[in-house]
């Protein structure tokens, strides 16, 4: 144990001073800042952003409809966004560094509809400079599977967003219920004992095997801003995205609930996959 | 300073050799070796170093049944170390309540090795294993995160948790997984006579040279030595029709329907019962099949269809010596280390 931690601060060392003379290189005087990016989940009805609101499971309310008129609810809805990154018109540039250990993980955020403080993630020490465009991918990807256990929120004990029989983790999770499905979903969190009409839709995958259930279906998606994002010290940026839930199920496939209402693999979850990523929308920024 | 240099590179030098020299004196006993025939681990050694703690915990986890709904199953229970960490009681495994699995449980030595795990090949990583089979309804029966919890609440393991891994507050499950792991990982079975003759410290009788030579002629194009798998995909004609879609269930291509993960086989003497439903019980029923009794299917190993009816000819003389080489295949010594 000694032993490492001297070899450790040996590896420091050198950190520290390299550094340490990059500081006083630096000529400008302006300072890193904070943004803040809301993931806001709504549903976009007749063009007006309605707040989500979870139903109590098997509750025969159905304030939703998808693109087939089938009305539904929604009990859960989880989604992971991982990679970050801010860019500007004059080679501004921020990437939210990426890591998964066991002691921690760093840039994977679990966005869930029921804990508000999950829908607010803080991106720290991006320098200063004038930002135009937000990319992030909705997902994990590889780099995020393929290191073996890790903790923080991609813990496979805690997050459920794990699949231990194909090994990987879900993107997009959403569970709720709709009279045009005959029941029978399995594998679910608010609908397990045989819910009538339940629907769930767990859709996520990580690599691509052709012809073959396995099919990459995260998504790297890119947002222009109308307005400059001002980053400097003491500003706090927010940036405020919309999801709207109800683009899971239409656009470029419209989504029937009396067919398979059931997914938990890759290969059946493409369809919404190809939805999702039109599903965030840029609403504005407050500087 | 000029201390701690010395110090920090005794480390590395000692990390080293424990890698490439399988004799290197008493102290790394809980270092991972491998002798230098071996390809490459998979394993990410980088994020869980082997430590005597983490293994000495890893060790007390799998012995424990704990880890199942009714405390009633280990996974020692089906990974016996007696017949290199299989299942010699069941043709398919026994899970809480005697559920009865689908399959077979194989041998665990060697896993550092292996890329993909499962007779399907469904899981990525090591790690990942244990959630399989803590959560197969089939076999623990139980859920990761209630696991993690009832170990919070043992009066041993968060002690052991903390002085294993600096770990300030509660149990968490990648700690859990890596304990795991780290005593899988050291299962390498390199100490067979086989291994003896490669690293030049005994010989072959004729007989188990002869099936060598048999093997090498009719076996190694799956198991090719030094582990006795490509861990490739492939059928060997057991059946016509699939009740158990083995690689087909995870990527659901028809042409998968039917292939298993070919099996190492090493310690393949021990291991009966054979193949991924335990349907044979000798290592001769096993030949039997490959010489007399393959059947077809559309995902038949092309390789088979060589002869007429398909399958690997084999004479009497050739199956006696190719059970002499198997033999040389048992690593006593892995089985007799109080280590494990
Ligand atoms: C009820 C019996 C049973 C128990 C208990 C059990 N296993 Fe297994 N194990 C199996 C079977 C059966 C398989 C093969 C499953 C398959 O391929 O679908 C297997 C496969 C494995 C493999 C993969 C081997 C390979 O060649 O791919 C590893 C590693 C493993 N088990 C470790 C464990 C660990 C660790 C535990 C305890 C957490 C455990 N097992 C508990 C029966 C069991
Ligand atoms: C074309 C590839 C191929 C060839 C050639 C081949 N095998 Fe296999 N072998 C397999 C596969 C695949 C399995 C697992 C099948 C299953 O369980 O469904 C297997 C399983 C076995 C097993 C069972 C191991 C266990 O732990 O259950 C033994 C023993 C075995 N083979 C011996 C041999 C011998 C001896 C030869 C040469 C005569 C041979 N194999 C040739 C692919 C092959």
């Amino acid at each position: 144990m000694n032993r490492i931690k001297i070899i450790n601060s040996l590896l420091f060392l050198p950190l520290i001073l390299l550094t340490g003379c990059k500081k006083e290189e630096v000529v400008d005087t302006k300072q890193p800042g904070t943004v803040e990016i809301e993931f806001d989940n709504i549903a976009l009805i007749n063009n007006v952003p309605i707040q989500l609101q979870l139903a109590s499971p098997g509750s025969t309310e159905y304030p939703y409809e998808n693109a087939m008129g089938q009305q539904f609810n929604i009990n859960l809805l989880r989604y992971f966004i991982s990679k970050i990154e801010l860019t500007g018109p004059n080679g501004e540039s921020f990437t939210d560094p990426v890591s998964a250990a066991a002691a921690g993980t760093k840039g994977y955020y679990l966005i869930d509809e029921s804990d508000v403080n999950s829908q607010f993630v803080q991106l720290k020490d991006v320098p200063a400079g004038t930002y135009t465009k937000l990319t992030f991918t909705l997902g994990v990807d590889v780099d995020g599977v393929q290191e073996g256990a890790v903790g923080g929120i991609l813990d496979p004990a805690t997050n459920h967003m794990f699949w231990n029989w194909n090994s990987g983790y879900i993107a997009v999770k959403m569970e709720g219920q709709s009279d045009a499905s005959n029941g029978g979903v399995s594998g679910t969190e608010t609908l397990e004992g045989g819910s009538d009409h339940g629907i769930a839709y767990h859709v996520g995958g990580w690599k691509d095997i052709p012809n073959s259930a396995f099919v990459y279906n995260n998504k790297r998606m890119s947002f222009d801003f109308d307005v400059d994002l001002k980053v400097e010290r003491l500003e706090q940026p927010h940036v405020h995205m919309y999801f709207d839930v109800l683009k899971l199920f239409s656009g470029v496939n419209s989504v029937d609930f009396t067919g398979n209402h059931n997914i938990h693999k890759p290969i059946d979850g493409v369809p919404v996959a190809e939805n999702m990523e039109h599903a965030f929308q840029y609403d504005h920024i407050h500087q | 300073m000029k201390k701690n240099t010395i110090l920090g590179f005794g480390v590395l030098l000692l990390l080293q050799s424990c890698v490439k020299n399988p004799l290197s004196g008493p102290d790394d006993t809980y270092a991972f070796r491998m002798p230098d025939y071996f390809p490459e681990p998979t394993y990410t050694f980088a994020n869980n170093p082997i430590t005597r703690e983490g293994f000495t915990l890893g060790k007390k986890l799998f012995n424990d049944p704990l880890l199942s709904s009714d405390n009633s199953i280990a996974c020692s229970n089906c990974h016996v170390k007696s017949v290199a960490f299989t299942d010699p009681q069941h043709r398919l495994s026994l899970g809480v309540d005697e559920r009865a699995g689908i399959r077979n449980a194989p041998s665990i030595v060697n896993m550092a090795f292996m890329p993909e795990f499962f007779w399907d090949g469904g899981v990525n990583h090591l790690d990942f294993v244990a959630i399989n089979a803590i959560e197969n309804p089939l076999e623990m029966n139980e859920k990761l995160g209630h696991v993690i919890a009832k170990l919070n609440d043992d009066p041993d393991y968060p002690a052991l948790f903390r002085q294993t891994f600096g770990i300030q507050d509660t149990i968490t499950s990648p700690y859990f997984l890596h304990a795991l792991s780290q005593y899988m990982l050291l299962l390498v079975s390199d100490r067979s006579k086989y291994d003896m003759v490669q690293q030049n410290k005994a010989t072959f009788t004729a007989a188990e040279f002869a099936g060598q030579s048999v093997f090498e002629n009719k076996c190694s194009s799956c198991h090719p030595a030094p582990l006795f798998t490509t861990y490739d995909y492939t059928n060997n004609g057991l059946d016509t029709a699939f009740e158990d879609l083995g690689r087909g269930r995870i990527t659901e291509a028809t042409m998968d329907q039917g292939k298993f993960k070919i099996p190492t086989l090493r310690n393949v003497a021990l291991t009966s019962p054979y193949m991924h439903d335990g349907r044979f019980k000798t290592l001769d029923a096993v030949l039997e099949h490959y010489d007399q009794h393959m059947v077809l299917s559309p995902s038949l190993d092309p390789l088979f269809l060589q002869s007429d009816p398909p399958g690997i000819r084999l004479t009497a003389d050739e199956k006696e010596q190719l059970k002499a080489f198997l033999q040389t295949l048992t690593d006593y010594e892995l089985l007799k280390d109080p280590i494990f």
